[in-house]
Order: C-alpha cells, then sequence, then structure tokens
C-alpha cells in the first residue's frame, strides 16, 4: 500500500477565506494555511495533491501554488455538504488510499515527526485507513466527529474503530462511543487528518444518492467505513488548531511562533506587551 | 455454617427462597441472639449488596416479630438518647452498635428490640435506596450531566430549527409532545419496584398498555387522547419560564438556584425534567449562578426557553403513572430541543426510550419521589411486556444486584394481540378512579420487606401471580377478555389481598358487590390498578352493557363516596373515563407560523396578568402572539371558548366543596365560639408569650424516672381477689366504658380530616371493622363473659358528631349506647414563623435519605415564606369550614359528660354506675378487665392509670416524678427532648376513673348535675387550672383534580393527662401489657400489627355480631 495523493477540502464558506489567510511559520518565513497544508502532505511522502474550492475562487489560489502541476484544483460544483466535497475529489483520488486534510484546520507537531507523515507510517504499516484522533473533553465533542472502539493490544495509542458519529451530544456519546482507558468524560474526537481508504468514495457515492439532493456528511460514511473493513484511529497528542473558530487563527499563530525558531523574540516582545499594559493600568 | 446465612448466600433456589419464618418458629432465645450474631456480622462483611439487605431485613424481623413475642423478656429496657438521635440523624450503624452494646450487658429487653428492628429495617432500605442513586447516576447517557459543573461546559445547544423566528407571525416555532399514560393490565403483584426487579428479576414481569383517555360525560374533549401535553419553545427574555397549565402556576427562573429549589412551588416536576433532561446538569447544583450564562450558550444572548405542560384533567392518584409520564413527556421533550434525539419530531427509537425511561427515574429521584420501572410505559407504544433482566457484565449493577435497575420491553405488535382483541378489550373495560385519597408509600415497603423475607404465605402468592401473569397474556393474545376478567378478579381476591391485605378497603368491596348484585354474569371481574385500590380502578363487563355500567359505575362510585366520605379520606369525587389504547407512545411535532399557539389553557392562565401591563412594555413576541391570538379564537374551534374562560380565571367563582358546608361564620356562632377567649389566645401568640417552646415545664424542674417499685405491674398482681372484686362490680353494672372519639386523626389521615373513629381499618371477624365496632364488640365481649351489661359512650366533638350519631343510628346501636357531644370548639391559626423554626430547626427530626430532605427543607421555606405572607397568627380560613375549625383537646371531652347531660342520663339509666373506663379511640386492646377494674376498686384512688414500657416509637411524654410528685407529663412540656428517654413509661390515655371522686375534685356531687350554672362553673374553675398547649397540626388543602397540600397550622389543646398534676385528685398507676396499651397512630402500623400478634388479640377480646 502507498499513500502518494492528498486531498484538502476548502470550499466551505469559512475555508474560502481562511486558507488564503497569512501566517509565520516555524522557520519565520510568511505562509498562506494553504501552503501550510501543502508543506505537511509533502513531509508525510505525499506527491500529487488534490484540492477542491468553490467555483470561481480559482485565480485567488493559482496565485498562491504559482502553477505547481502536482496541485490539482477541483471545484465543488455544488453546496451538498462535507461528504459530497470528499466525493467531488473521486476523479482525481482513482483506486487509490488517500491523505485527506480539512481546510480550516492546522496542525503543530509536538514531536519531530509531523502529524501527517506520522498517520501514513501507521496507514501503510497496517494496510487500513487510519484517523487521527484526540482525546477531547465531553463538553467539546458536540462540535466534532467522535470515535466508539476497542484500544488494539500492545499498542499505546491504536484503536480499532466500531462506531463514528458527527458531533454527537454527551448523552449519545455515554451510550454509543465509550473507549475503554480513556479519562471520563473523555472521547477520541477526529484531528482533521485522515487516510482513507477508495471504498469511502464508492459509501459517499451511495449516500447522495440516498439523500435525493439533501447534503451528505463524511461522518456516516466513515460510520459505515468501519463495518465494512478494518479501520483505525491513531491517538495524536499534537496541537490541532481550527481556525474558523473565534481567535483560531491567532491561537495557531502563537503556537507555531513559541514552538519556532523566532520563540526568544516573541515570548520577550508578548511580555514587553504585558508589562507595558499593567503599567499603564497602575499609572492611572 | 449458620442456617441463615446460608438461607441468604446459596444460590440455590430451593433454599434461598425458604422463609425466615421456618427457622425462627423453632428457635429458642439463645438460638435467636446467636443467630443475630452471626447476621450482624455477615452483613458488615458481605459484598454482595442484596445478601446485605436481606440480611438486614432478617435482623429487623427478628427483633419485631420474635424475640419480642416469643419469649418473656425484660420490658423495661431505657432507649438512650443518643441511639435516638442517631437514628434521627440516618446513622444507622451507630444506633446499632449501641443498641447491641447494651443488649451484651443487660440481655434482650422489648425497649432495645425495638431499636434495633428500626434501625435494621431502616438501614434496608437507605442502602437499596442507595443502590438505585447509585444505578441512576451511572446509566450511560445520565453519566456526563454529573460532571458538567459550570454553565460554560454545558455541550448541548438548542437545535437551529427551534431558534428562528417565523416571517410571516414573528413567532418562534413551537415543539410539542403528546404522551399517553399507561395501565398494567395484569396487575404485577407490586414486582415492578425496583429493588424487587433487581432482587428476583425473573419474577418482574407486568403486561403494559399505553392509553388516551378522556372524563366520561365532559361535554369538551369528549374523544380519549393523549392525557399528558408539554411545549418547548424559545423566548425573548433570558430566563427559564416553566408554566403548569393544569396547577395554575407559571414562574419564570433566572437563578440556577432556583431550579434546584423543588418544593418552592408546583413546578418541581419540570424542574426536575429540565436537570434530568440535562438542560441544566445536576452537576451545576449550588454553582451559584444566574441563567442567563446557561442560556446564552445554548440559545443565544437574550433569550430563554418557556416550557409548559398540561394534564388534561386526569386527577392525581389515578394510578396510571400520569406524573411519571408527564416527566418523561418533558425530558423527552426537552431531549428532542437539544438534539439527544436522532428526530426533532414523531416517535423515539427504542434506545431513546429507555433512555428517556432512565432519565426519569433520575428525575423521580432527584425530586424524591419514586415510582415503579414499567411506569413510564406512556413513552412505548401499545401492548408491551415489561421483564426484569438480569445484569450481565456491561451493566453497572452486576455483581451487586441479580437484576439491572432498567427492564426490557417487548412491543407486542398486531401480529401477537390482533386488532379485533385489542377492541374487544376496549369494548369491555371500563377505567374509573375511585375518588379515595391514597398513600402507597407503605405497601411498597411493606411489599419489599415480605418478600425479601421470602415469608411463606406471601412468596407463594407472589408465584400464583408469576403465573396468572402468563394466564392474562394468553388470554389477551386469544382476545378473551372474559378469562381476563376473572384472573383480575382472582389476583386481586387472592394473591394481591395474601400479600398485601391493605390493597383493598371497604369502598372498594362495597363497590364491587354492588356492581356484581347490578350485573350479575355480565360484570366478568375486578382489576386492581397500582399499589392499592380505591383510587384508579378497572372493571371488565360484557360489552353489551358496558355503556349502562359506566353511567351505574359513576353513580354507585359518588352514591358510596357520600356513605363514607366521613369515615375514609376522599380527595375528589369520582370520575369514570373513556380511554383507547395509544398506538404511537410518546409524539412530537412542530407547529410553526399561525400553528404556534399555545393551548387556549395557557392564555386563559397567563392573559390576565399580559393584559395588566402596558402593551408597549411587551416584547415582539409577545405582542405578535397576542394579536393572533385575537384573530385565532374567533376561527378555531379549539379556542372559542377563550373568552369565556378568560373571565372565569380573571373573576373566579367560588369552589363546589366549599357550597356544601356552611360559611365558617355562621358555623362558629353556632357552636358557641368563644371569640374573646380566641382573640386573647391571638394576641399572647402573636405576641410570643404563648408558643411551641412556652409549652415546657421551666428548665429548674426535677424531673425524675419513676422506679419499678414506685407502681403496680398487672402481671404481679393477685389474680383471684382482684378478679372476683372487679366481676363483682361487673355484674353489678358499677362501670361504664368511654371511646374518646372527638378526634380527626392527623396523623393516621395526615391532615385529611376524617372521623377516625369510623375509619375500617381492618377486618375483623370476616368484615372491615372501623375502630368504633371494634370497642363495642369488646364491651359485647365483657358483657357476655362478665354477664353483665355495660353502658358505653362515645364522646364526639362538632367534627365527628353527626358522623358517629348517623352510624350508630337513633337508637344508639342496641339502645345501649350513649354520645356525648362535644361542647368547645376552637379556631385554628397561621402560624408563626417562631414556632415553625421551634418545630423543625430545634426539635429533633427525622432525617431523610439525601434528596427527600433537600425537598423537605425547600418545602419548610416555602411554608415559613407562606405564613409569613398570610399573616403569622392571623385565623386560618383559607379552607373548607371543617378544616378551620379544631377540637380543643381530650381534656374537654370528660368535663364534657357533666355539662351535656350525659352522665346525669347514664347515671338515671343506671344508678348503680360508679367508675368509668376511658380511652383512647385507637387504644383497641383497652377493655374491661375484671382483674384491673378490681385494682382499681381496691386502691379506691379517683384515677387509675394505664402505662406501659416504653418501646422506641412511643414518643410523646410518660409517666415522671416532677418536683416529688408521680405524674403523667406531656411530651410538649418536657424542658428537653433528651428527659423523655430517661422515662420507662409511656402513657396510654386509658383512665379507670371513681365518678364520685372526680366529681368532688371539681367540687361537684352527683346531685349537682341538675345544676348547670353549677356545674359550667366548675368545670370552667378547673380548665383554667389545665395547662393549654400550643400545638402545630398538619391539614390537607384539597384544590384541583385530587390535588392535596398539607398546611401546618396551630391549635390549642388540654390534655386529660395533665389532671394527675393535681394534688386532691388521688392517682395510682399500673403498668400493663404492651398489647393492651398499644395504639395504632399511624396507617403504616397496620402490618406489623397484624403480623405480631396484636390482630389476633384484639380478635380474642372481641365478640363480633
Amino acid at each position: 500500500m502507498q499513500v502518494k495523493k492528498a486531498l484538502i477540502t476548502l470550499a466551505g464558506v469559512d475555508h474560502r477565506k481562511l486558507s488564503v489567510q497569512t501566517l509565520v511559520n516555524r522557520e519565520g518565513k510568511r505562509n498562506t494555511v494553504l501552503e501550510i497544508l501543502i508543506g505537511e502532505a509533502r513531509q508525510a511522502g505525499i506527491e500529487e495533491i488534490g484540492v477542491v474550492i468553490h467555483p470561481g475562487d480559482l485565480q485567488a489560489y493559482s496565485d498562491i501554488v504559482q502553477a505547481d502541476p502536482h496541485i490539482h484544483f477541483i471545484q465543488q460544483d455544488k453546496p451538498l455538504g462535507y461528504g459530497y466535497a470528499i466525493l467531488c475529489g473521486a476523479p482525481f483520488i482513482g483506486n487509490d488510499y488517500f491523505l485527506h486534510l480539512v481546510g480550516d484546520h492546522l496542525y503543530v507537531n509536538k514531536s519531530s515527526v509531523p502529524c501527517a507523515k506520522h498517520l501514513v507510517d501507521i496507514a501503510m504499516q497496517n494496510n487500513c485507513s487510519v484517523s487521527a484522533v484526540t482525546p477531547t473533553r465531553e463538553n467539546l465533542i458536540p462540535h466534532y466527529g467522535t470515535i466508539g472502539g476497542k484500544r488494539i493490544a500492545s499498542t499505546s495509542d491504536l484503536y480499532l474503530i466500531d462506531k463514528v458519529i458527527e458531533k454527537p451530544t454527551p448523552t449519545l456519546a455515554e451510550q454509543k462511543l465509550i473507549v475503554p482507558g480513556l479519562r471520563a468524560g473523555n472521547y477520541l474526537c477526529f484531528f482533521g487528518l485522515h487516510i482513507l481508504s477508495p471504498v469511502v468514495l464508492k459509501i459517499l457515492a451511495q449516500n447522495l444518492n440516498k439523500a435525493n439532493g439533501g447534503k451528505i456528511g463524511l461522518s456516516d460514511a466513515l460510520n459505515e467505513l468501519a463495518s465494512k473493513e478494518q479501520y483505525l484511529a491513531l491517538e495524536i497528542n499534537d496541537w490541532r488548531f481550527d481556525t474558523g473558530t473565534r481567535y483560531g487563527l491567532l491561537k495557531a499563530q502563537l503556537a507555531l511562533a513559541l514552538s519556532g525558531d523566532d520563540r526568544d523574540q516573541v515570548m520577550s516582545e508578548l511580555l514587553e506587551f504585558f508589562v507595558m499594559k499593567n503599567m499603564n493600568s497602575i499609572g492611572k | 455454617m449458620s442456617p441463615l446465612i446460608n438461607i441468604i448466600s446459596t444460590n440455590i433456589p430451593e433454599i434461598k427462597n425458604k422463609s425466615l419464618d421456618e427457622y425462627c418458629k423453632n428457635a429458642s432465645l439463645s438460638d435467636l441472639l446467636s443467630e443475630a450474631e452471626k447476621l450482624e456480622q455477615y452483613r458488615k462483611e458481605e459484598p454482595n449488596l442484596y445478601n446485605r439487605v436481606r440480611t438486614l431485613f432478617f435482623l429487623y424481623a427478628i427483633h419485631r416479630f420474635y424475640i419480642p413475642f416469643r419469649f418473656n423478656i425484660g420490658t423495661e429496657g431505657i432507649i438512650p438518647y443518643v441511639a435516638y438521635e442517631h437514628m434521627l440523624n440516618r446513622r444507622f450503624e451507630e444506633a446499632i452498635d449501641l443498641f447491641l452494646k447494651i443488649q451484651e450487658k443487660k440481655g434482650a429487653n422489648e425497649g432495645i428490640s425495638s431499636g434495633l428492628a428500626d434501625a435494621y429495617h431502616k438501614l434496608a432500605f437507605q442502602t437499596l435506596a442507595d443502590q438505585v442513586k447509585i444505578s441512576v447516576r451511572s446509566t450511560a447517557g445520565n453519566k456526563w450531566m454529573f460532571r458538567v459543573g459550570h454553565p460554560s461546559d454545558q455541550p448541548l445547544k438548542v437545535l437551529p430549527e427551534l431558534l428562528n423566528k417565523d416571517p410571516e407571525t414573528g413567532l418562534y416555532p413551537l415543539l410539542h409532545e403528546s404522551t399517553p399514560v399507561r395501565m398494567d393490565l395484569s396487575h404485577s403483584g407490586w414486582s415492578d419496584i425496583f429493588f424487587l426487579g433487581m432482587d428476583y428479576p425473573e419474577g418482574a414481569k407486568v403486561m403494559n398498555i399505553s392509553i388516551d383517555l378522556c372524563i366520561r360525560n365532559k361535554a369538551i374533549e369528549s374523544i380519549p387522547k393523549p392525557p399528558i401535553e408539554t411545549w418547548f419553545r424559545i423566548i425573548e427574555e433570558p430566563v427559564l419560564k416553566l408554566t403548569s397549565i393544569d396547577l395554575a402556576t407559571t414562574n419564570s427562573i433566572s437563578h440556577l438556584s432556583e431550579i434546584f429549589d423543588f418544593a418552592k412551588d408546583y413546578l418541581g416536576l419540570l424542574k426536575a425534567a429540565i436537570i434530568a433532561s440535562g438542560i441544566v446538569p445536576p452537576g451545576m447544583e449550588g454553582a451559584g449562578l444566574p441563567l442567563s450564562h446557561l442560556l446564552e450558550n445554548m440559545v443565544g444572548k437574550g433569550k430563554g426557553i418557556e416550557i409548559v405542560s398540561k394534564v388534561n384533567n386526569i386527577p392525581k392518584g389515578s394510578r396510571l403513572a400520569v406524573s411519571t409520564n408527564l416527566l418523561a413527556s418533558l425530558i423527552s421533550l426537552c431531549m428532542r430541543a437539544t438534539g439527544q434525539t436522532e428526530k426533532l419530531t414523531g416517535s423515539l427509537n427504542e434506545e431513546e426510550r429507555r433512555l428517556v425511561a432512565a432519565k426519569a427515574i433520575l428525575g423521580e429521584w432527584l425530586g424524591g419521589s419514586g415510582g415503579g420501572w414499567q411506569d413510564s410505559g406512556g413513552v412505548w407504544p401499545g401492548i408491551k411486556l415489561i421483564k426484569g433482566v438480569e445484569a450481565s457484565a456491561e451493566d453497572p449493577e452486576f455483581g451487586i444486584s441479580k437484576g439491572r435497575l432498567l427492564p426490557n420491553h417487548t412491543i407486542l405488535r398486531n401480529d401477537l394481540v390482533s386488532i379485533e382483541s385489542r377492541q374487544k378489550l376496549q369494548d369491555s373495560l371500563v377505567i374509573v378512579h375511585g375518588g379515595m385519597a391514597q398513600d402507597v408509600g407503605p405497601i411498597l415497603e411493606m411489599v419489599t420487606e415480605k418478600y425479601l423475607l421470602r415469608s411463606k404465605k406471601e412468596w407463594e402468592a407472589r408465584q400464583n401471580a408469576i403465573d396468572y401473569f402468563d394466564e392474562v397474556v394468553h388470554k389477551l393474545k386469544d382476545g378473551d377478555i372474559k378469562g381476563i376478567g376473572a384472573f383480575t378478579n382472582k389476583n386481586f381476591d387472592g394473591p394481591i389481598q395474601e400479600i398485601i391485605p391493605w390493597a383493598t378497603n371497604l369502598y372498594t368491596e362495597t363497590l364491587i358487590s354492588l356492581i356484581k348484585e347490578e350485573f350479575k354474569e355480565n360484570f366478568w371481574g375486578f382489576w386492581m390498578m397500582g399499589g392499592m385500590s380505591g383510587g384508579g380502578m378497572g372493571f371488565i363487563f360484557d360489552p353489551s352493557v358496558k355503556s349502562i355500567a359506566q353511567d351505574r359505575l359513576q353513580v354507585l362510585m359518588s352514591e358510596t363516596k357520600r356513605k363514607f366520605e366521613h369515615s375514609i379520606p376522599f380527595a375528589m369525587e369520582p370520575v369514570v373515563y373513556d380511554f383507547r389504547i395509544n398506538e404511537n407512545g410518546t409524539f412530537a411535532n412542530l407547529n410553526t407560523g399561525k400553528l404556534s399557539l399555545m393551548p387556549e389553557s395557557y392564555y386563559s392562565l397567563l392573559l390576565p396578568g399580559l393584559l395588566k401591563k402596558d402593551i408597549q412594555l411587551l416584547g415582539d413576541c409577545q405582542r405578535n402572539e397576542l394579536g393572533l391570538i385575537g384573530q385565532t379564537y374567533k376561527s378555531n374551534q379549539h379556542y372559542t371558548q377563550f373568552i369565556s374562560n378568560l373571565f372565569d380565571q380573571m373573576i373566579p367563582i367560588s369552589e363546589e366543596d366549599n357550597k356544601q358546608q356552611k360559611p365558617l361564620n355562621k358555623l362558629l356562632s353556632e357552636l358557641g365560639f368563644n371569640s374573646e377567649q380566641h382573640e386573647s389566645i391571638r394576641r399572647d401568640l402573636k405576641s410570643g408569650r404563648i408558643g411551641l417552646s412556652k409549652n415546657r415545664l421551666p428548665i429548674s424542674s426535677s424531673i425524675q424516672d419513676v422506679s419499678k417499685s414506685e407502681i403496680s405491674d398487672e402481671a404481679a398482681l393477685n389474680d383471684q381477689i382482684l378478679t372476683e372484686i372487679g366481676l363483682e362490680a361487673l355484674k353489678n353494672k358499677e362501670l361504664a366504658i368511654v371511646s374518646l372519639a372527638g378526634g380527626t386523626g392527623s396523623r393516621w389521615t395526615k391532615g385529611a380530616g376524617i372521623v377516625k373513629s369510623l375509619y375500617p381499618y381492618a377486618k375483623m371477624g370476616g368484615k372491615h371493622r372501623n375502630f368504633i365496632e371494634t370497642h363495642i364488640a369488646k364491651t359485647k365481649k365483657t358483657d357476655s363473659d362478665c354477664k353483665t351489661d355495660l353502658q358505653h359512650i362515645f364522646t364526639t366533638s362538632y367534627l365527628t358528631h353527626p358522623a358517629i350519631a348517623s352510624f350508630l343510628g337513633p337508637k344508639g346501636y342496641d339502645g345501649k349506647v350513649y354520645i356525648s357531644p362535644g361542647k368547645v370548639i376552637g379556631l385554628r391559626l397561621i402560624p408563626t414563623e417562631r414556632d415553625l423554626r421551634f418545630l423543625w430547626e430545634d426539635m429533633p427530626q427525622q432525617l431523610l435519605n439525601e434528596q427527600s430532605q433537600k425537598v423537605k427543607e425547600s418545602l419548610h421555606s416555602a411554608l415559613i415564606g407562606w405564613a409569613k405572607t398570610t399573616g403569622e397568627g392571623d385565623n386560618y380560613t383559607d379552607n373548607l369550614p371543617s378544616q378551620c375549625v379544631h377540637p380543643v383537646g381530650h381534656w374537654y371531652e370528660i368535663p364534657n359528660l357533666f355539662l351535656n347531660g350525659t352522665l346525669k342520663n347514664l347515671i338515671h339509666d343506671n344508678p348503680n354506675l360508679k367508675h368509668l373506663l376511658v380511652h383512647n379511640i385507637d387504644t383497641l386492646g383497652a377493655n374491661a378487665v375484671p382483674k384491673i377494674l378490681g385494682y382499681h376498686i381496691q386502691q379506691q384512688k379517683t384515677m387509675t392509670v394505664e402505662v406501659i414500657t416504653r418501646k422506641l416509637d412511643d414518643r410523646g411524654g410518660g409517666l415522671a416524678k416532677i418536683n416529688g410528685q408521680i405524674r403523667l407529663i406531656e411530651g410538649l412540656a418536657l424542658p428537653d427532648e433528651k428527659v423523655e428517654f430517661n422515662l420507662s413509661y409511656y402513657n396510654t390515655n386509658t383512665f379507670w376513673i371513681n365518678i364520685d371522686k372526680l366529681l368532688s375534685v371539681f367540687g361537684l356531687s352527683r346531685q349537682d348535675l341538675d345544676n348547670e350554672q353549677k356545674v359550667i362553673s366548675c368545670v370552667y374553675k378547673m380548665a383554667s387550672r389545665m395547662p393549654t398547649y400550643v400545638i402545630i397540626k398538619d391539614v390537607k388543602k384539597r384544590w384541583g383534580k385530587g390535588q392535596e397540600d398539607v398546611f401546618p397550622v396551630t391549635q390549642f389543646e388540654k390534655l386529660w393527662g395533665d389532671m394527675t398534676a393535681i394534688p386532691e385528685l388521688s392517682c395510682t398507676y399500673i403498668n400493663v401489657n404492651r398489647r393492651r396499651g398499644q395504639q395504632l397512630k399511624e396507617v403504616s402500623q397496620l402490618d406489623g400489627w397484624s403480623r405480631d400478634g396484636s390482630k389476633d388479640y384484639i380478635e380474642d377480646i372481641c365478640l363480633w355480631e
């Protein structure tokens, strides 16, 4: 099994604006969110990247990636949900396993191995779909896709998924998504990174038919995938930032800055800001 | 191995299901004490919950039914106050240790056994309740709610479908849930009690049917429909607005703490639903924050939630689990609104129904109440079998109890019970509410205890009931409704009454016999619904007569109620229902636009308040809504009564019940109420000169116990000589018996205000008997045994006289029973905050379990608020006139014999009369025993007082040496509660009185009885020497559809026992056996009284016609 393709979804209303925002990366270089995501994929050994975009956004993105022949823009023709956005990438993906990155998430690895690379390695070792997950407190789970399953014996961070529910209430999660070994009130929620088998595209196509013109999600398809073939979850303890939330972009920038080359400079400037602020208030 | 531990710990059913009695009936005292010691050790080490609980019940039963009655053990055990205090504070383990140490030191005795029995009993129920609490909290779907402690952590959000206003009407969508109630066609032998399903899941099974309902013959809403409706919508105010339409209560809550204040208003059930559904998770209790933060998270800034409930005219106590299904309906509604169900509308799926049921149990626990596990059956559709399930490894109960908290539901679809069979059932069954006020709590405790003890008779009856269940299921599948009637009837006559004799009553049996007589073979059977009969009941008829039977049942129930309403507490006028099977279960729809209006009764209730406001001050939504209702009531048939109901709400008309009674003022003036004296007492109460704390003797009083040698003991008396003296006096008709029957049994019926002496408390001599019949039967037995013809007097008060006079008939029951009507009446007062706080905060009080205690404290604070706003020390007039007046204590009942001419008549009819035997109406064992009469005559004192040795429950004073004088002292007068526990003897309130000597103490003679003025003057002179006690009593106020509120009221009493303090009245005291002196104060005592041999004792001293 090889994972050489990646699919980034950027067609959502919020994604469109966020992915062109500029951040300073760990090395102090200015990059757009999209460039950072592409970098994450490349570090994982990805060769071809499909980017699902809103019709009419092609020019803006083309300016960013400057005619890279390995980056393929795919226009999402209808707003039929997250599942449909992935399905739009089906011709590009063909019958291959692929890495999927969510366009409004940024990943900051704590260890030396980038998040996506870690995931690809695990998928190749186990020859199956793998989603990155992170333990999440129950009050936050209504924001994420959440999995239920069991830890695989003799591993510390791999789980066999048996259930996926999109944005569950804690009531539902407690009944169906308890994972033995996690702290009380914690569930494994998607991190925004997946290695998926092409089977998921077939499931999505079926779901689209059943939806009768309605929207389709990814989690329902992943839930079905878990019943059809081995599907694993990898617990990742790195940072994930949802740039779509309030101050999400700022938090992502701070994390990058404080774990990168300019750490000392940023720290001292922040400190200076706090001291000045306090001194001003004392002066008043 | 200990034989009893073997019974408890084995897994072999033949041994496990053996009864305690089998061992105890042949065991010696030392065997029992040794077994009790081993059981005590075992229960402390045994990890299995149910083994522990069963051991506790065994220990309870050994000390309650075997040790005190089967062996000649000591009677004089003193119960230390500290042990009593442990009991009150629910520190049962410490109380048990203390009792056991005393038992070890002094040997077994009655007092200590009574303490041990009570402590083991309460600890057993506490252990069971704790387990239910753990199970409920650890049910998946409930657990997270206990971890969410801050509004910022609230993960639930109200669904977007409910958050957007309709552009045309400007109104938010309205989520509406309708829910049926449930009936249990099999009567489960009470096996749906949580503890029992967990102990013996294989025996826990019921057939539960969801039904729509309406009250028959009411012009409005005459087609059965789901009787429970609930609504949810967004409002533009950051509050939780709760409204119960049927309880006519609304409240806007803005602070978290108010949600957890369950008894503050009538919205406790709605609050419990909000908590159990997770809108305000239970983990937030005590967070001390405003609600706005939480609401902002859930619905947006400046917005709130409104929840409304309505039970369509179904009265309380219907035995159809209305309150549990209402709770379930509200929970389902709130879960839907917050995305905790798959679909916003329609029916629920099986997993969701189970979750709603689990949350309803949680809600009931939070509200301090509890139902059975089948009660939320209305959530499920149609007909279903609900069965207990053994706990498996995934369940929180695994390893703790055999069964799971939640049972399994199997819906019987049309292929199993055909549409035709369903129709047949509907064509034959008549459901009614008999109107009786009921307290099923004690019955549920009795059943639990008997099942866990595996008492032989009850256990066999339970097995029969289980067999009947299978038969009923087969008959329903076959469509054989007549067969079902035969089985439900057989179940009621057999197992149900064998297990709990108190499940039936005279009212129910009278009804059944009238129906049998009238409908003969067309009446197919009676069916008891729920915990006991008298309220919700079913009668099964040949379909050809069903309609007539419904009409006749209404008439017969009303007539029978009128016959018994003075002796049996009724909460409401009986009703007959129409019903149909509901095939949906709980069901929701979303009303938008012009359909998003609340029901008409909501507007009738709330509009008067809104109309008083300036229209400009109303929010947009409210103005839009008023506009729409203004248009709708003209065209929509559901709103046509709106204007007329609105007027009724704004200008209420007096209740029907009030019309039946004389106005209070008229009543008081007719009864010669002394308003001057009343005003003086009232002033004293308001100023604090008198009050509960002022009843007490000065703290400097010397109060000592009376030793055994200072009084006589019945058992040690010379039988022959005294019996001969007594017999001679009896033959010579020197004795008359006075039964004090002026009271209304406020403890017996918890303030319902019926005539206790006429309450048919138990079946004796094959029939239900009341207290008066029992006392007359004892006199008959004395007449027969002693060849005499005693006069028997029943003293009455205003409250009891008409009913007793009517019961005894114009000739006074064989012409030898006299009635002595009461002459003094008091008017109840609203208590002072000072007295309520003294009662609830300074006097020792029984602590309840965690949640119930919270509810009780919330209720107390609400009642103190009520007293303050209504007017402390003001006359209590906001109730039926008969509930506002009170008899003024039994002291007056003896002088009344002089005042009203009864004593004169007695002497006229029987000049030999010299002595009176006076006793309380509930002292069933007091009879004219020749030996004690002989003793009384021999002692030549004015009065002989009967006392008994004290047991744990004997509270309220006793015999003491006060400043050197032996006398009776009321509990109210003791300067400190602890003192009572140093007194060995308890007052039975049975007195033998020498008439001439008593008259002399009053300054009277037989001849003076003709001189009315002198009698009045002497009686009032003596009355002025008697202390007046301020007493707080509970009084029920009935309202709405069978609703009852209990209010504390202040009244004043003088008590006869204080005569023993009069120096010129010579007294002697005699310790009699407990069965003679035992009083029946509460209905919950009946079962123990029946089982410990006391009932047989009473049967033996009675002669029934």
